[in-house]
């Protein structure tokens, strides 16, 4: 009886305390971001970032995962410059970023101040009405084209106005178990590339072994490195998707037949994993990754993703881009404000690169750390780098996500499996409207 | 006041004979053991060096090494990305005012369904357990926006009260009234007891078993809730446990130890829970009035 | 004449059971009715969540129960018929285990607490946790029961075994709810009733048939009807253990609700609402039919 008793005050105690904290919670403003425990002690909140002289930027990342610490890390050097707005970083899971920040736009509560978007969610957004045009506002601020990637500006580009500044590249390379290679390479890579041919090449003796000649996973975007590497495209017209076309069944039929041959990963493992545990002598990944390889004590490189033509190069990109929400409480100079945020980062983008990034502002190639890095090749890259922006590019690779691993498996032919991704894009473009 | 119903010496009128109680035994630990594997499995993963699983082939069955370094990295209090002392905070505030609220209004609900008369009470019943079955995967966005309409968003009492809404509990509990003799309510009545007092007094007391069962189903589905959550709260440290540590996915992908550690740190609080609910579980349960119709 | 008591039937109107009732009533109407009846409007519209609802009347229903062509219809069709496979598979097994356990437990062994308790733990763990457990066991080459059993099933890309890692996962988390249940209601069953049933030479399986089943009616019912709900409503483990495949076919229609309304790109929530609409409306009458039999089997 006591103890229930006991348990019942605590539960009281406990109601009480909360039901202060929620109240204290409502002084939240569009302004300053306060903790919601602020006198339970050591609230460890998401920097309890004291606003500056004018106030606060709300800044919405995707960077939940190990690349938070990382952008918390700048942000944090920016707020320790004094500056009259300092910056509060939010980190949302992707999807309900995407969710939340077109939610919040429509709504005008708690619009974020600058945001972080995937450049292929920026057509879409820009064509709902969500983004504001850089051109109006870059003008007097040190934001200049000329300092960034021009790949990754250019394609914010959208009916003459300009959507995004770019803050990454990041691209799915291939990695490359040395020990292995030189078991079983045959000098492939002396010419610095890697072709298909050369990949067969290696298969036999790597099978005899019990060796994965080449890990495949995340096949959607090695579907679109190899397509975009033909010339392939979602759809020429931009509007609707035609991608099952003989380029694309190039691609597919290449990978059934290396499945057929045993040169892959059986269905159903971890070729990534196993990459990291020496099984593995190809393994095409995010450049993201490389801590794991470092982790593992792995003898590993980074390389250009393989291709079928040596003079023809081709690695699936994305970028990072930082975009402006449309938001009726963000005043001039906190815009103003924003884009000297923008810059600071771009001009501090070591941390980043160590995330396994190559960030996109021109100011990197000259950190010599950076040059040591083993993406940093790609940064000089720029044909090479295919980036898809296709208004519909989500609707596309969700649809082609259900059917690439059955395809590569040979549980699904290639022509059924393209007809279907088609359609299903179709559907659903005629259906979003 | 207490109903005791009339029993016989139940034990021992009606022995389960010796040869069957050890026959049920020798089952029983062949089932416990297969769904004790699961876990244990879990558990001592979180022990292992994630490199040596790859090296080994990725599989390991005992840690080569034990180690606590993924407790340490991710139980780290500067590990901003993964504040999981803050998470277990909100969890317990949520997730304990849910469940006395929860309990408390079902209750009501269920004995006004129960054990008093009022127009229309089987069809309104009905009609709720109806629409209750609805899926509710399309409510969530006008959930939202509701929430942003009465400022609730990114706010813990968004979790809390929502989900207040359940009617099978409430089924639950009115099938336990049942049993309650009106005859001793009826004679409550008389003596001049307002409804609030037989309630409190007399009904409330001998739901025990029941409400016991709810609180903890209500508890653990509050407790293991990450969906809403995650679309509710906007802050990382306002997130509870489980939907926080289905960000902590994001962040270690297929590792298998580190992934271990956060399995086993979301199930331990749970194990702790029981452990102390235990006494009262099998105090309930073994009060013979069971569950009838 | 006795005076009568005429306590019960004083049909003096009483505010007390509206009171009693009113917390729930009001908290379900705000966060259920309206965003269901929200939801149910907006299976009759075109709608991406962020710009209004176009009406466009019985177009969606007309997309996914008629048109063949459609991908939607493939999807709503392919997902319901997964997600049924999935109840009547399941919800068998989520009955029977629990209840031949709880007979076991009844048995009164020795350690019955702590076998009862064991079992019941998993109910207590989040899908997260649970889902992550039984990833590692499945594996195909990391995995517990390959490499203990030397086999080499690729458990999450073939048929019946994808099926199979789900209802296992699902059993596992799930028999601890019933089992109480059934644990109680058991332990609730007057002794004297079994014994007269034994005296008169109906043992075991007829005893337990023909007197123990029915009285343990109530709970039995309660419990079918919410597991097959549940069951319904299967989301989390097809998504994160086998992610759908192989070849959709453990994709069920929940899965594909909430990727056409919360997916990339555009929402097509209309859409998603009338495949919701249309699974509640089967699940309701599903529901309802099962308490209307029970009740009329018991008549």
């Amino acid at each position: 009886m006591k103890l229930k008793k006991l348990m019942a005050l605590l539960l009281a105690t406990i109601m009480c305390l909360s039901l202060m904290a929620c109240g204290s919670s409502q002084k939240s403003n569009e302004n300053t971001e306060t903790g919601s425990m602020n006198n339970e002690g050591e609230a460890e909140e998401q920097p309890q970032v004291k606003p500056g002289k004018k106030g606060s930027i709300e800044f919405w990342t995707v960077f939940t995962g190990a690349d938070g610490s990382s952008m918390q890390a700048i942000v944090d050097a920016y707020n320790a410059t004094n500056p009259d707005y300092t910056v509060n970083h939010r980190a949302i899971e992707a999807n309900d970023l995407y969710l939340k920040m077109p939610l919040a736009i429509q709504s005008g509560e708690d619009v974020p101040d600058v945001a972080i978007n995937h450049i292929e969610r920026i057509p879409l957004f820009q064509e709902n009405g969500f983004l504001e045009d850089y051109n109006n506002f870059i003008g007097d601020s040190p934001i200049k084209a000329e300092n960034y990637n021009p790949k990754a500006w250019q394609m914010t580009e959208i009916n003459g106005g300009h959507y995004g500044i770019p803050l990454d590249v990041h691209s799915y390379a291939l990695y490359v178990n040395m020990d292995l290679y030189e078991k079983y390479g045959n000098g492939a890579l002396d010419d610095g590339i890697l072709t298909w041919d050369e990949i067969k090449a290696s298969g036999e003796a790597c099978k005899a072994d019990g060796i994965v000649t080449i890990g495949m996973a995340w096949h959607r975007v090695k579907f679109l490195a190899a397509y975009a590497q033909l010339g392939g495209t979602l759809s020429s017209d931009g509007v609707t998707p035609d991608f099952d076309n003989d380029k694309a069944l190039k691609v597919l039929n290449l990978w059934t037949e290396l499945n057929d041959l045993g040169y892959i990963q059986k269905d159903g493992d971890a070729p990534w994993e196993m990459f990291l545990g020496g099984q593995v002598l190809y393994c095409p990944e995010g450049i993201w990754m490389w801590n794991n390889v470092k982790e593992a004590g792995l003898n590993a490189k980074i390389y250009d993703y393989p291709v079928f033509d040596p003079a023809v190069k081709g690695n699936w990109t994305s970028s990072h881009q930082f975009v402006l929400p449309k938001n009726e409480k963000r005043d001039a100079e906190k815009t103003k404000a924003v884009l000297e945020f923008i810059d600071f980062i771009g001009n501090n983008s070591l941390e980043w690169a160590k995330a396994g990034q190559v960030p996109a502002h021109n100011a990197i190639k000259d950190v010599a750390e950076f040059k040591d890095m083993p993406q940093a090749f790609l940064a000089d890259e720029n044909e090479e780098l295919k980036i898809y922006n296709y208004k519909y590019y989500g609707y596309a690779v969700e649809s082609l996500d259900k059917v690439l691993t059955e395809i590569l498996f040979g549980r699904m032919t290639a022509e059924d499996g393209l007809k279907q991704a088609v359609q299903e894009t179709k559907d659903r473009i005629e259906m979003g409207q | 006041m207490k109903i005791r119903k009339h029993q016989s010496d139940d034990t021992q009128v009606f022995a389960s004979t010796k040869k069957e109680s050890w026959i049920a035994f020798f089952l029983l630990c062949i089932i416990v053991l297969i769904a004790l594997v699961p876990l244990f499995w879990i558990i001592i993963s979180s022990f292992k060096v994630d490199a040596e699983i790859n090296q080994a082939g990725g599989f390991m069955f005992l840690p080569k090494t034990w180690t606590l370094k993924n407790y340490k990295e991710i139980l780290s209090f500067s590990n901003k990305q993964l504040p999981v002392f803050r998470w277990f905070f909100n969890s317990i505030i949520v997730s304990g005012i849910h469940t006395i609220l929860a309990v408390i209004i079902y209750a009501m609900s269920a004995y006004a369904y129960a054990k008093l008369e009022f127009k229309g009470r089987d069809t309104l019943f009905l009609t709720i357990m109806f629409l209750s079955s609805f899926p509710a995967i399309t409510n969530i966005i006008p959930l939202y926006k509701i929430m942003h309409i009465f400022g609730w968003l990114n706010k813990l009492i968004a979790l809390i009260v929502p989900g207040l809404a359940g009617v099978l509990n409430i089924f639950l509990i009115r099938q336990f009234m049942y049993a309650i003799p009106d005859v001793i309510l009826e004679s409550a009545r008389i003596d001049g007891a307002k409804e609030w007092r037989v309630f409190a007094k007399i009904v409330m007391p001998n739901c025990k078993p029941i409400l016991i069962a709810v609180g903890l189903f209500t508890f653990t589905g509050s407790w293991n809730d990450f969906l809403w959550p995650s679309i509710a709260i906007n802050n990382i440290d306002r997130l509870t446990l489980t939907a926080g540590l289905q960000l902590a996915k994001g962040v270690y992908g297929n590792q298998v130890a580190r992934m271990c550690t956060i399995a086993t740190i979301a199930i331990v609080p749970m194990i702790i829970l029981y452990i102390f609910t235990q006494k009262y579980f099998v105090k309930g349960i073994s009060i013979n009035s069971g569950v009838k119709g | 004449m006795q005076k009568s008591y005429r306590v019960k039937s004083k049909k003096k109107f009483s505010i007390t059971p509206y009171l009693f009732i009113a917390p729930h009533i009001i908290l379900f109407i705000i966060f259920f009715v309206i965003p269901m009846f929200y939801g149910i409007y907006a299976s009759f519209t075109k709608w991406n969540l962020f710009s209004d609802p176009e009406f466009i009347g019985l177009d969606n229903y007309k997309t996914i129960l008629f048109n063949k062509e459609s991908t939607f219809y493939r999807q709503f069709w392919n997902g319901l018929k997964n997600t049924i496979t999935f109840v009547i598979i399941c919800v068998p097994f989520q009955i029977i285990i629990p209840l031949f356990i709880a007979l076991l437990l009844d048995k009164k062994p020795k350690g019955r607490n702590i076998f009862q308790g064991i079992l019941y733990m998993p109910t207590l763990f989040s899908i997260t946790s649970v889902t992550l457990t039984w990833l590692f066991i499945f594996n195909r080459s990391l995995g517990l029961f390959n490499n203990l059993f030397g086999t080499d099933i690729n458990w999450y890309g073939e048929q019946p075994y994808a099926w199979m890692t789900i209802v296992i996962t699902t059993l596992w988390w799930g028999i601890g709810g019933n089992l109480i249940i059934y644990v109680a209601a058991l332990s609730g069953i007057d002794k004297s009733v079994l014994e007269a049933a034994n005296l008169d030479g109906a043992k075991g399986f007829k005893r337990f048939w023909y007197i123990t089943v029915p009285t343990i009616k109530f709970p039995l019912t309660y419990t079918i009807i919410v597991s097959v709900i549940a069951q319904f409503n299967i989301y989390g483990q097809p998504l994160i253990i086998t992610g759908g495949g192989p070849n959709e076919s453990t994709f069920v229609l929940l899965m594909y609700i909430r990727n056409l309304a919360f997916g990339t790109g555009n929402s097509i929530a209309g859409m998603a609402s009338s495949m919701a609409t249309c699974l509640g409306l089967i699940i309701g009458i599903i529901s309802v039919g099962q308490l209307v039999l029970i009740r009329r089997r018991s008549e």
